[in-house]
């Protein structure tokens, strides 16, 4: 493992419905502050739930400099304003790198879905013909790396994992491996949703939407609350990153990705492949299970994946997994989606920094079956050098991302 | 409405999702068990049922339904309800 | 770093479900017999492309009831069923060996998810499907494909739009290299459905049949568009040394790949980020431009595209572009998206085993802003070699492939000097 370079994180860039840039982001978090309110942005008078986390003060034009706000999409558009603050934040000056070798990798859940409604909508009312070249130009999800690309003038790799709630975190395995294999030096990896009609429907007639609050972990939890961001970090090899004097956040030790192969919507009941990836990630990362100091959970919220990732924290940890701290963020931000676990390992990255982990809120009666440490309602001073990112999907797709902090 | 037409329609349901052949499922079968289905593939079948017969089941009746009766004998109750 | 075996591989086609026939059918120089519906001949002038009309995915998957998976998670579904039998992956072995699946595809199942959402607007947002909620994911057809063949590797699902197919393969390929996986299936998928026709026509990038029933000629002076194909398409691909342990047909390799992007595309990718995707494969794979054998190229009949290309290959390979034999199959399979690069790969595997390189259907006349290239117009025999396979996508994507077949014999031609790519 000598040979391979250590990737670190040199940038964080996120827009939230707590919060938009990393320190109102993290003052946010570590407040207990919760994105949860009345659906605005469509009519959910025929829904039996109405509540999502929608981010309500974003203005793209802000943000997006070079296209035209009016063509390209909302995940576009957040993701373009996370992107550009994580460069900002890394202090990268563009103008010293070649862009040929500057790369943008992106997870998603739908893409830019407002295309395909918009679609659907002419399409019910008789009037496709004037459907426009949307669902080309403006919907197919490879849009969202190509606008930030486009935008920022990158020339590189330029992908897309729509690997749905644990894209993010397959969006920054895929990133670091760029870089190790000297195919990039930048890499701008995370994930972007935007609130969505087809989303909410979705989720709504699963029964998975609570009625008032996301409640990870609690006995009384009723399940998730859909909402919408994005999250980027500036990733780059750790030699390059001291050589410019960059602040590094972290390092990407290790990942671990699989797959349940069990169904589509529900984990597999003993944790198997959450526990595999888990397991991977250690591995990979030549971390001894007993320095993690802090879990990002996936914890959405639902009576089912909580009480199932709980079973595969044990399955993992053993007795060791009473003592390490978990907690999610998903208990303020709802879930941002592809954006949830790229907001995640910014979130990983902050611990880190700052030896503190956020709460999980809304924690009031714990379930007796989720009975480990989840930190509830109050944020924690801790010393925080290792820290994992778990996210899992539709389909069976599970993702364990592993950041420590880097030695000097 | 007659129970019959009731049955018919909600084994004819089943067949639509699963390929089973609606003239041989039994009213006793148990989703799980016998036909050998997923949560997901129970939910369709319920909001198939829903859709035909018009009404919305609560969250609570949904996560009641074990065997194909208990579909039946849901339908019969929001149907006879409205009625009455 | 290790090598990448290929030693398998599944395509549902129009041409059929086997890589022997489809490059008989290839190399016979046949056009694939799409069907267009009549609700899509109605919105488009274009006449051309269409669905799979004999795909019977009873063939391919027994044992289980078949609701739970759309159209697009079946061909995948189907495609994996023949990579897995071809490479002789059974079902016992795969209880012990976690075998992945990385799957491009530009749309996913639009064709689901339109439904699901109209569905909703039509009947009431609690008359909304569940299953196929489940499958407006896109990764939904990969994750039913892992559940249905036990697949318990990484799954990943690869959107690059056009490019997608043959990004999975680089993607999958860099795992195997660098050590963290040993078997995976790779490729990609897309279906033909109304959305994308639609979609596609209204952005002005299907071909006008002008009342004549030609399938769109890549690189011609006529072209003006391209036609809509589909298909599923999955390589099995393995670590070399593991391969060879378990005694498994070793078919190909992937020797390396790269891919770039156009900032300033609007739509349109550059020659030069085609050439540099060109020269990052090259260099990525430690080839001289001189030993590539033929080249598969991305072409499909787009008016801008196939010029970008056609200049792209003349620039990477120094001026001397003429020597190298380039095709074109989607003069016979037309565009299908996520499954093209998959497909080109094996056709172009199946070219280098047996030495005749298809031709490009029906070119006569090349347009004049189309360098001097050596365009196969018909079939021609082709030294074993490395061959190179493009993918351009509508967005400014673009991404090169290089493979070898396996038992070769290298036939030094000129010395020709690689441009660094980086």
């Amino acid at each position: 493992m000598n040979s391979v370079p250590s990737i670190v994180v040199t940038g964080l860039g996120m827009v939230t419905p707590i919060g938009t840039g990393r320190e109102e982001f993290w003052n946010a978090l570590i407040a207990g502050k919760c994105g949860f309110g009345p659906v605005q942005s469509f009519n959910t008078s025929g829904y039996s739930v109405h509540l999502g986390a929608e981010i309500l003060d974003f203005e793209p034009k802000d943000h997006v400099v070079r296209l035209r706000t009016r063509v390209i999409g909302r995940s576009s558009q957040l993701a373009i304003a996370a992107a550009r603050l994580a460069l900002t934040d890394a202090s990268l000056d563009l103008e010293t790198i070649d862009r040929r070798r500057a790369g943008v990798c992106v997870g998603t859940t739908s893409g830019e879905p407002h295309f395909i409604e918009r679609f659907d909508d002419r399409y019910v009312q008789g009037d496709i013909a004037n459907a426009g070249d949307g669902l080309i130009r403006g919907y197919p999800c490879h849009v969202v790396p190509s606008h930030v690309a486009a935008e920022l003038e990158f020339a590189g790799e330029t992908m897309m994992i729509p690997t749905a709630c644990a894209a993010g975190n397959y969006a920054i395995a895929h990133a670091s491996d760029v870089l190790r294999a000297g195919r990039a030096d930048i890499m701008l990896a995370g994930g972007a949703d935007c609130f969505s009609r087809i989303t909410y429907t979705g989720f709504a007639r699963l029964g998975a939407i609570a009625p008032e609050l996301c409640q990870p972990f609690d006995r009384n939890r009723k399940g998730m609350v859909p909402g919408e961001g994005a999250g980027f970090l500036l990733l780059e090899r750790k030699d390059q990153a001291i050589a410019r004097g960059a602040r590094i956040y972290c390092e990407v030790a290790g990942y671990g990705l699989s797959c349940d192969a069990h169904h589509m919507t529900a984990a597999h009941p003993q944790g198997e492949g959450a526990s595999r990836a888990m397991v991977m990630a250690l591995k990979q990362s030549g971390v001894a299970a007993e320095d993690v100091d802090y879990i990002s959970a996936h914890g959405t919220g639902t009576p089912t994946n909580d009480r199932l990732e709980t079973i595969a924290m044990k399955k993992t940890f053993g007795e060791l997994a009473y003592r390490i701290p978990v907690s999610s963020v998903k208990s303020m931000l709802g879930h941002t989606m592809g954006a949830a676990s790229a907001i995640e390992a910014a979130v990983c990255a902050l611990a880190i920094t700052h030896q503190q982990i956020p709460p999980t809120m809304n924690l009031h009666e714990q379930d007796p079956e989720c009975d480990l440490d989840f930190v509830p309602n109050q944020a924690r001073k801790r010393k925080v050098k290792v820290a994992m990112n778990n996210a899992y999907a539709f389909g069976g797709n599970n993702s364990s991302l592993l950041f420590r902090a880097s030695a000097a | 409405m007659e129970l019959e037409v009731i049955k018919i329609k909600v084994k004819e349901a089943i067949q639509q999702v699963t390929g089973v052949d609606a003239a041989g499922i039994s009213d006793s079968a148990s989703y799980i068990d016998d036909l050998d289905l997923d949560s997901l593939a129970i939910l369709e079948i319920a909001v198939a049922v829903e859709s035909e017969f018009k009404f919305q089941a609560t969250d609570e009746e949904l996560s009641s339904i074990r065997t194909v009766e208990d579909t039946i004998t849901l339908v019969k109750r929001r149907i006879f309800a409205e009625v009455a | 770093m290790k090598r990448v075996a290929i030693t398998g591989a599944g395509v549902i086609t129009s041409f059929g479900d086997s890589p022997a026939a489809l490059h008989s059918a290839l190399s016979d120089g046949e056009k694939a017999a799409y069907r267009l519906e009549d609700c899509e001949a109605g919105v488009s002038a274009c006449r051309q492309g269409g669905h799979i009309g004999s795909f019977q995915p009873e063939t391919y998957l027994k044992g289980k009831p078949l609701r739970a998976l759309d159209r697009t998670g079946r061909i995948v579904a189907s495609a994996a069923k023949l990579a897995l039998e071809n490479s002789g992956w059974t079902a016992e072995i795969l209880c012990k060996h976690d075998v992945g699946l990385v799957l491009g595809t530009m749309f996913g199942s639009v064709h689901t998810i339109s439904e699901f959402d109209r569905r909703g607007l039509t009947h009431g947002a609690s008359y909304v499907s569940p299953m196929d909620f489940a499958n407006t994911v896109l990764n939904a057809a990969a994750g039913q494909t892992a559940i249905w063949h036990n697949l318990r590797g990484i799954n990943s699902t690869i959107a690059c739009g056009a490019t997608s197919g043959l990004m999975a393969l680089g993607y999958a390929a860099d795992l195997i290299r660098h050590g963290s996986q040993t078997a995976l299936l790779a490729g990609g998928a897309d279906e033909f459905c109304f959305e994308a026709f639609c979609g596609f026509d209204q952005a002005g990038l299907l071909c006008r049949c002008n009342g004549h029933s030609e399938f769109p000629v890549p690189f011609s002076a006529q072209r003006s568009g391209f036609a809509l194909g589909e298909g599923a398409v999955l390589l099995m691909l393995e670590e070399w040394s593991a391969a060879v342990d378990r005694g498994a047909p070793i078919l190909g390799e992937i020797r390396g790949h790269g891919s770039s992007y156009d900032p300033a595309a609007n739509g349109e990718c550059g020659p030069e980020t085609i050439a540099q995707a060109m020269n990052s494969a090259l260099y990525d794979s430690g080839i001289r431009a001189a030993e590539v054998s033929c080249i598969s190229a991305s072409a499909n009949g787009s008016v801008f595209a196939d010029r970008n290309e056609a200049l792209a290959i003349r620039a990477a390979f120094n001026g001397s572009g003429d020597a190298v034999p380039v095709t074109a199959i989607k003069s016979m399979v037309g565009e299908a998206l996520g499954a093209s690069g998959a497909l080109q790969t094996v056709a172009l595997l199946q070219s280098l085993q047996t030495g005749v390189l298809p031709g490009i259907r029906g070119l006569e006349q090349p347009g004049p802003e189309i360098p001097a290239l050596n365009l196969c117009r018909r079939k021609q025999d082709i030294n074993a070699g490395f061959g190179l396979i493009n993918s351009v996508g509508f967005d400014g994507n673009a991404c090169s492939l290089m493979i070898s077949g396996v038992g070769l014999e290298f036939s030094r031609g000129n010395e020709i000097s690689v441009k660094a790519a980086l």
